[in-house]
């Protein structure tokens, strides 16, 4: 039963884009520099990542629980960057382009898991 | 109460699955163990190291300044010619640096050498010994077990007395309170009024469980304080509010003026702090943090893929099943988590059998070397982390693609 819903080239870019960052972002999980940052950040982390991981699954299925997850992820991402004050302005605009690529086809995308 | 029902569901599934096909479980498990094991075992040496090079540095004063011939660090083509004909610090410069500088809250003149301690027929041989000025209590970071430490009196006037480590006491004097016995040093009687309350190993070596302290008045008959090979040096401890730097700059004036340096010439000593050994050790640190890193990474990815390979593959055997569970009423995100589970489970598997291989380790190394080694709750933390987020990310893509199995295609299916 797999979604019949086409996927834009957008969406595409988008998520490949994402799996990329997340091939690079995985093994920053576990890295000195950031597990220097406090017990609980590499966790945190960690939970950020793969609930990133597994927004991009959604979106190349044309899931709409994929783009809600990723604006929820997105927003714990930039709240626990503020807090550790390690914010990247290239990152969020990046993030944020995601974000609006993903809302311009978010009708099209199919409400079920 | 579904989601304990899932979870039971799930457990079974996995134990179902490790038990039945053993040896694929046990390889796929492998990469996991392996991978956790490389990294927490890293992290766990490399911070028990610098725990103990912390502690070690504290013992020596993260707030005293070290006056001395040679610099504890020296950068690429340093002039070490320059620096062969310098004058070591004498014993008067402690006087002047006493007198004058205000920055100093205590300070000390100190020489070491090592001799021969004999008790009756009991004789140890090159034992380190520390041959101090009065204020070294207030300079060096030390506790006296039992006894005391030198009066005023006894340092001033060379009175034979000595405070012995706690490894030196239990040696010579195996069954009696040492205090009050009479040991010789190099042949010469010296009373012995106070032991040092047992340190333990010092990364940095020169742990006081094994040295001998006496007044540097006294020392003056045993050795010659101005022999180079005794290393003199003046220790100094700021004042508390006064930074490190602020009383180098004070003791590098002063020891230009005492030495009477012209204004365009070299300083001719050298003023060590104990962060010059932190910055040292902590780059070397780091480089072996990001080759554990490095090579756990690698195992910690080949083990993902070993997951995401027995969890294809028990979605593969288990079609038909997913099927009957579908067409009987069971939703997406029950098959979804039902496989997300065991995934999350085999990793978890692995990543607490590495755990466990690395604190079985921590016990023997650290009783082995001597020192303290120990499995930190940050990365116990870390390797559970690791462990559930490679379970995740691997168990998801063929979980995923198991919930949207359509029904009657995977009833069909063999």
């Amino acid at each position: 039963m797999q979604s019949s819903i086409k996927r834009p080239l957008l969406i595409r870019i988008v998520c490949i884009l994402g799996f990329i960052w997340i091939v690079f972002s995985f093994p920053s999980v576990f890295s000195p520099s950031i597990k220097k940052m406090g017990d609980w950040y590499p966790a945190l982390f960690g939970l950020i990542v793969a609930s990133s991981f597994i927004s991009y699954i959604g979106v190349w299925h044309m899931k709409r629980w994929g783009v809600q997850l990723f604006v929820i992820t997105f927003f714990i991402k930039e709240l626990v960057l503020v807090m550790v004050e390690d914010i990247s302005y290239v990152g969020m605009a990046f993030s944020l382009f995601f974000i609006i690529t993903m809302l311009l086809y978010y009708k099209r995308m199919d409400l079920n898991l | 109460m579904i989601i304990f029902g899932l979870l039971r569901e799930s457990i079974s599934f996995a134990i179902n699955s490790l038990v039945g096909n053993k040896l694929r479980t046990f390889l796929s498990l492998l990469g996991i163990t392996i991978g956790i094991f490389a990294i927490i075992i890293v992290f766990t040496v490399v911070d028990s190291l610098e725990q103990n090079l912390r502690k070690s540095v504290q013992s020596l004063g993260d707030d005293v300044v070290f006056i001395q011939k040679w610099p504890w660090t020296f950068g690429p083509n340093y002039p070490w010619w320059k620096y062969m004909n310098r004058p070591v610090p004498e014993y008067p410069e402690l006087n002047q640096i006493l007198e004058t500088c205000n920055g100093a809250q205590s300070v000390a003149f100190l020489v070491s050498a090592r001799i021969t301690v004999k008790y009756k027929s009991s004789s140890i041989e090159n034992v380190p010994i520390n041959c101090a000025s009065h204020q070294y209590d207030r300079v060096k970071n030390f506790e006296i077990a039992d006894g005391r430490y030198f009066t005023e009196a006894e340092s001033a006037s060379g009175r034979p007395v000595a405070v012995i480590g706690d490894l030196l006491a239990k040696a010579l004097f195996p069954n009696q309170n040492p205090i009050g016995e009479s040991v010789k040093v190099n042949g010469a009687k010296v009373i012995v009024i106070g032991v040092f309350k047992k340190e333990g190993e010092s990364i940095l070596g020169g742990s006081v469980d094994t040295e001998v302290l006496v007044p540097i008045n006294y020392a003056r008959s045993l050795v010659d304080i101005r022999n180079e090979d005794l290393d003199p040096q003046i220790l100094v401890r700021a004042k508390p509010g006064i930074s490190n730097d602020d009383l180098i700059d004070e003791l590098t004036g002063l020891m230009r003026s005492i030495r009477k340096l012209h204004p365009r010439s070299d300083d001719n000593f050298a003023l060590n702090q104990t962060s010059l050994i932190s910055t040292q050790f902590d780059s070397l640190f780091g480089v072996v943090g990001i080759v554990g890193w490095v090579i756990g990474g690698f195992s910690i990815l080949v083990g993902g893929f070993g997951i995401a390979n027995i969890m294809f593959v028990s979605v593969k055997e288990r079609t038909n099943i997913i099927g009957i569970q579908k067409s009987l009423g069971a939703k997406n995100y029950f098959i979804l988590s039902q496989f997300l589970f065991e995934a999350v489970f085999l990793s978890l598997i692995g990543g607490v059998i590495g755990l466990l291989i690395v604190f079985l380790l921590t016990l023997a190394i650290g009783d082995s070397i001597g020192m303290e080694v120990s499995l930190s709750r940050s990365n116990i933390i870390l390797g559970f982390t690791i462990s559930i987020l490679i379970g995740v990310v691997s168990g998801f893509v063929p979980a995923y693609g198991a919930s949207q199995l359509d029904p009657v295609e995977a009833i069909r299916s063999n």
